[in-house]
């Protein structure tokens, strides 16, 4: 029973993907899109589900699934952020003409995303993360729009870099184990062998750098902040609850806790403190609120890059590292998929104030309505927990993290300490810019919608937020805890817990109320994509200026001396496809010198 | 079934697969132009039988038996048919993708004419192409070496127009060059070491060369530069990509499959048959030809990066991607070895299927270039996602055929102490993606930008079904080949045949 549920969990929805060409079940695919996360969510949900394994030798170079702890996490907040993303995508694109291109790409990627948590071998999860990572660019150029196209442009070349540094190191470990390693042992082996060859730091950046695309560690987050914002709102919950935490999901899985990578260690966690700073950063600079949230997943996941770097610092503290980004991930990604909805709910539900005013409240559309109020309420509330609040989630996982980083030793702690409070005073900062700039962003919602849709946008939301303010209460019962750590409390340290949340409010309402205050900080404005922007100035440099008008000086000053003709030919033939004529008489010539030595020689 | 088994012993077997297109090409020859129906009755007879003497020939190949056919020319020369695993992986190829490309060249043909001309060409030289794969000696490989030259050529100006003419004078210098030098080459051999034979792991006594290292160097260039020009190697590569104004089902099955892979084939034969891939290692030749293909594998994908006639771009392509099957077998241990050949069957699959769906964009809505196909996914959309399947796995992302061999490459260059060939690899990968992956943006997701009729596609059938099908099931075949890769009936289970068998 486990295993059919486990093999359903990626077969489900690679199966409506590649049913999608069959134009006449289209319909009732683009139906049972949000509903094939289900299998992944009952595997997840089940008690017994640990340990369950699956093998389909025949499948590829061998198709292995398995579900462990920490698959188990990741899975229960994948899959329901896949099923109530899904959900609302299917009203968000009620009456979108690309519907369907939507939710063919919504499935493969979907696949890609569960295979991956339930990956049992190197390839098998190479083989999920490649299908995610290429079918989600259907889902970030959605709109095809030309910023869409942009942000798809500079997701796919960073994507394209990911990948090549993990096939390197794919390519060292299998070969060190022989063939593709398994999970586990077999990998744990690989990597002892890359240790005595000393190659094993080397191909730890590899992985850190490969699936670090993914991850968005500052500087390879460029993508994250361009296609968030114009990824249709589902799509951005998705990448940002999902898709960026199998990053960190592959980081555990491929990455030897049990060695330990001191350098490797050290510098993620050094990368985690900037980037939770680079994100708050960049993020107040930003005026589109889904920007803003990219940023904040950006800084978030320094967080859990700096958990990742505990586990590879010291092996005796990778267990309670290990929970605290298990407790992390799933804090965020349920939070964070609640603030997107909430902005596409923003956009669709609220209905402009003029209009809203203009006609009764009755005709609004019953539980629909004119609320923009309580939108932002109900964004508050994932907020909140964000901030790492008492009483939220975010306390607990913010706590666990604190609790790894007590005991790791090489005196870390005391500055790092410091450093978090600060960093987590940063998140209010960016949760109350958030706010902001959803209140200040202009509502389209049409008064005249249909009720269902206004029904099928808000359900998603309100369980998602639900889910991640009290969702939290229900993990002790369900999370599997490792041997010797307890279930950190809501409440431990109260001055700790409210100093950021506290200190981020006073600040927030500084730089709303009192903006003189910080001078001209509190204008800085930074376009999104940060460095993108002076890197893409630089490479269009060179290719703005017309292949012809250089090409023509380049010949004009080259002409003077009697070799450039032999280059201009070069260049021509290189352009102008016509390499015949230049190598055609050598390349003959040689050959047929070659034929005549060979009679030469041959001759007794 | 001790009938069937009874014919899968047969001896002559080799024989009646080669003479199964020979003889339906020989008759066509002598048809009238409006005879189509007996034309197209005689192609499908003729691929059909060859697909099951084939599928007989798999069945006691895999039962372990040895085929041999010989018949002697002139003392001490035979003419050598032997069916051993090894041959049998590239005659399977050759004949499903006859099989397929027929059906696609009656279709895109349809209604031009000198089509007996044309089919009759093309069954010659698919016997020439089944004749290189299954050729047990050198003597046997370059007869039909030079028979698929003189067989291509009439494919190559098939269209007659000034262009057509032109890339096939300059294709008949390149491979008539090549074939004096193959020939030398065997005679060469032959004075020296007095033996043609292929054999598993080298024919020619080490001791010999030993003695006059000089000697072999020569023969071993000789021959090198025989099979080197139709394997696309650079150099002698230039006239591959001026052959493509050929017909696309000649594009798509010659250039993809049967020439380049004759070529690629024999650079096989010439280092694993003739010299033995430990004495190649030894004279450091091997080394050469493994520097060579590298350097093609990124010059070609350089070239490919520039081109916007489609047909040219893929043309490069092949130029590439090619070198993978050469550079797999330079190299000294098994994993590279797998891999290189496993590469012969994907490469085809994929590249045939990229033709053939190039062949279809030209021929339904007349485009021809990168640049005009932009949104040409919504008017041919399974066309599309058939090219796409292929480019992905030309770029190599799992599942799809093309990263497996790229897997293989990889774990036999390290353990083939050889770690250079990963940046290759890498740098054949980036490259690869750079000039498909803005294909498929702009087939998906750009506006229309050439004049087509997006309302013409009356049913899910978007183009003639003779052209659709056989890319849709290559695609297939591709898609299935890296999704089923550890099967034993999977290119890579019956490379894994060859290989660890002792075939090579």
């Amino acid at each position: 029973m486990l295993e059919i549920l486990l093999v359903l969990t990626p077969a489900v929805p690679a199966l409506i993907a590649i049913l999608w060409p069959l134009q006449g079940v289209r319909r009732a695919l683009v139906s049972a899109a949000p509903w094939a996360a289900l299998p992944a969510l009952f595997l997840a949900l089940h008690p017994g589900a640990e340990g369950t394994a699956f093998a389909f030798p025949a499948f590829f170079t061998g198709l292995h699934l398995a579900i462990d702890s920490t698959s188990k996490v990741f899975l229960v907040f994948t899959s329901i952020l896949w099923f109530l993303a899904g959900a609302f995508a299917r009203s968000y694109h009620a009456s979108d003409p690309r519907k369907e291109s939507f939710f063919g790409f919504f499935a493969l990627t979907m696949a890609g995303n569960l295979g991956l948590v339930v990956a049992g071998d190197v390839l098998t999860a190479y083989l999920c993360f490649a299908v995610m990572t290429f079918a989600a660019y259907g889902l970030v150029v959605h709109e095809r729009t030309s910023p869409s196209l942009r942000a798809g442009r500079i997701y796919i070349i960073m994507a394209v870099a990911g990948e090549l540094c993990i096939l390197t190191a794919l390519f060292l470990l299998g070969a060190a184990a022989g063939d593709a390693p398994l999970f586990g042992s077999e990998l744990e082996r690989a990597w002892a062998v890359l240790d005595e060859e000393g190659l094993a730091t080397g191909v730890g950046f590899l992985v850190a750098v490969g699936f670090g695309v993914k991850a968005g560690i500052v500087p390879l987050h460029l993508w994250l902040p361009l296609a968030h914002p114009v990824a249709p709102t589902a799509a951005s919950a998705l990448l940002s609850g999902a898709m960026i935490k199998a990053g960190l999901l592959s980081w555990l899985r491929f990455l030897p806790a049990e060695i330990g990578m001191p350098a490797l260690g050290a510098t993620l966690l050094v990368a985690g403190v900037g980037t939770a700073f680079y994100g708050v950063a960049m993020g107040v600079a930003q005026d589109d609120p889904k920007t803003v949230l990219a940023y904040s997943s950006v800084s978030q996941m320094g967080y859990m890059t700096l958990g990742v770097g505990l586990l590879l610092l010291d092996p005796s503290t990778a267990p309670a590292a290990a929970f605290a980004v298990l407790l992390y991930a799933i804090h965020h990604g349920t939070a964070k998929g609640a603030l997107f909805l909430s902005v596409g709910v923003w956009d669709r539900v609220a209905v402009p104030a003029r209009i809203g005013s203009a006609s009764p409240r009755a005709e609004k559309g019953g539980a629909g309505g004119s609320k923009p109020l309580l939108v932002i309420l109900g964004a508050a509330l994932p907020a909140a927990v964000l901030t790492g609040a008492p009483f939220t989630s975010g306390a607990r996982a913010k706590t666990a993290l604190k609790d790894a980083l007590h005991l790791v030793g090489g005196g870390w702690y005391p500055w790092l300490d410091p450093l978090l409070l600060a960093a987590a005073t940063g998140t209010t900062v960016l949760m109350a810019r958030f706010l902001l700039a959803l209140h200040r962003r202009e509502p389209k919602g049409d008064p005249a919608r249909e009720p269902s849709h206004t029904r099928g946008l808000a359900l998603p939301w309100v369980a998602l937020v639900a889910l991640s303010v009290g969702g939290h209460s229900l993990l002790p019962f369900w999370f599997p805890l490792p041997e010797g750590i307890d279930f950190p409390r809501v409440l431990v340290h109260l001055p700790e817990a409210t100093i950021p949340v506290a200190g981020g409010v006073v600040l927030a309402w500084i730089a709303w109320m009192r903006p003189g205050w910080l001078g001209r900080a509190g204008r800085w404005r930074i376009p999104a994509g940060d460095l993108v922007v002076p890197l893409e100035r630089t490479v269009g440099g060179f290719r703005k200026v017309p292949a012809n008008a250089m090409a023509q000086e380049v010949e004009r000053r080259l002409s003077r001396i009697r070799t450039a003709q032999v280059w201009a030919h070069a260049r021509a033939a290189w352009v102008a496809e016509r390499d015949l004529f230049l190598i055609r008489g050598p390349v003959l010539a040689l050959l047929l010198l070659a034929l005549s030595v060979g009679l030469a020689l041959l001759m007794p | 079934m001790p009938l069937l088994t009874g014919f899968a012993e047969w001896e002559t077997l080799p024989l009646l697969v080669v003479l199964s297109s020979f003889a339906p090409g020989v008759v066509i020859m002598f048809l009238r132009e409006d005879q189509r129906g007996l034309r197209t009755t005689l192609n499908m007879i003729g691929a059909t039988l060859k697909l099951l003497l084939v599928g007989l020939m798999l069945t006691g190949v895999a039962a372990g038996i040895e085929y041999r056919w010989a018949m002697t020319v002139l003392p001490g020369l035979e003419l050598v048919l032997i069916g051993d695993a090894l041959a049998l992986l590239f005659v399977t190829l050759s004949a499903v993708l006859w099989m397929v490309t027929t059906i696609y060249a009656i279709g895109y043909l349809e209604g031009s004419p000198n089509r007996t001309r044309f089919f009759g060409f093309f069954s010659l030289c698919v016997t020439a192409t089944t004749g290189v794969a299954m050729a047990g000696d050198l003597f046997t490989f370059v007869i039909f070496y030079e028979a698929l030259t003189w067989t291509t050529y009439p494919l190559v100006v098939h269209r007659g127009s000034e262009a057509a003419i032109r890339a096939g004078r300059l294709y008949l210098i390149y491979t008539l060059t090549a074939g004096a030098l193959l020939i030398v080459g065997a005679v060469g051999l032959y004075a020296s070491a007095g033996t043609l034979e292929f054999v598993a792991g080298g024919a020619i006594d080490p001791q010999l060369v030993h003695e006059n290292p000089g000697r072999y160097l020569i023969i071993f260039f000789l021959l090198l530069g025989g099979v080197g020009v139709k394997a696309a190697l650079f150099p002698v590569h230039g006239w591959l990509p001026v052959a493509m104004v050929a017909p696309a089902p000649v594009s798509a099955l010659l250039h993809a499959v049967a020439v380049v892979k004759a070529g690629a084939f024999g650079v096989i034969r010439l280092l694993h048959s003739v010299f033995g891939i430990e004495l190649a290692t030894e004279m450091g030749v091997a080394a050469v030809v493994a520097a060579g293909a590298a350097f093609t594998i990124v010059y070609g994908s350089l070239r490919a990066l520039t081109q916007d006639d489609l047909k040219r771009r893929l043309a490069f392509s092949t130029v590439s991607q090619l070198s993978y099957i050469t550079l797999g077998a330079a190299l000294l241990l098994p994993l590279a070895h797998i891999g290189g050949l496993v590469h012969l069957v994907h490469q085809g699959l994929m590249k045939i299927t990229l033709f053939f769906c190039a062949g279809i964009l030209a021929e339904t809505i007349s485009v021809k270039r990168v640049s005009e196909m932009g949104g040409v996914g919504r008017r041919l959309p399974l066309t599309m996602i058939a090219f796409t399947v292929a480019a992905l796995g030309m770029i190599g992302l799992p599942p799809i055929a093309g990263f497996v061999s790229k897997w293989h490459l990889g774990l036999g260059g390290i353990e083939s102490g050889a770690e250079w060939i990963i940046p290759v690899l890498l740098a054949s990968s980036l490259l690869n993606a750079a000039y498909f992956l803005p294909i498929l943006r702009t087939a998906w997701f750009d506006p229309q930008n050439a004049e087509w009729n997006a309302a013409e596609r009356e049913s899910w059938l978007e183009a003639d079904w003779r052209l659709l099908w056989p890319a849709l099931i290559t695609a297939g075949i591709a898609l299935g080949s890296g999704l089923f890769a550890n099967t034993a009936w999977s290119p890579l289970g019956w490379t894994r045949l060859i290989v660890y068998g002792g075939g090579l």
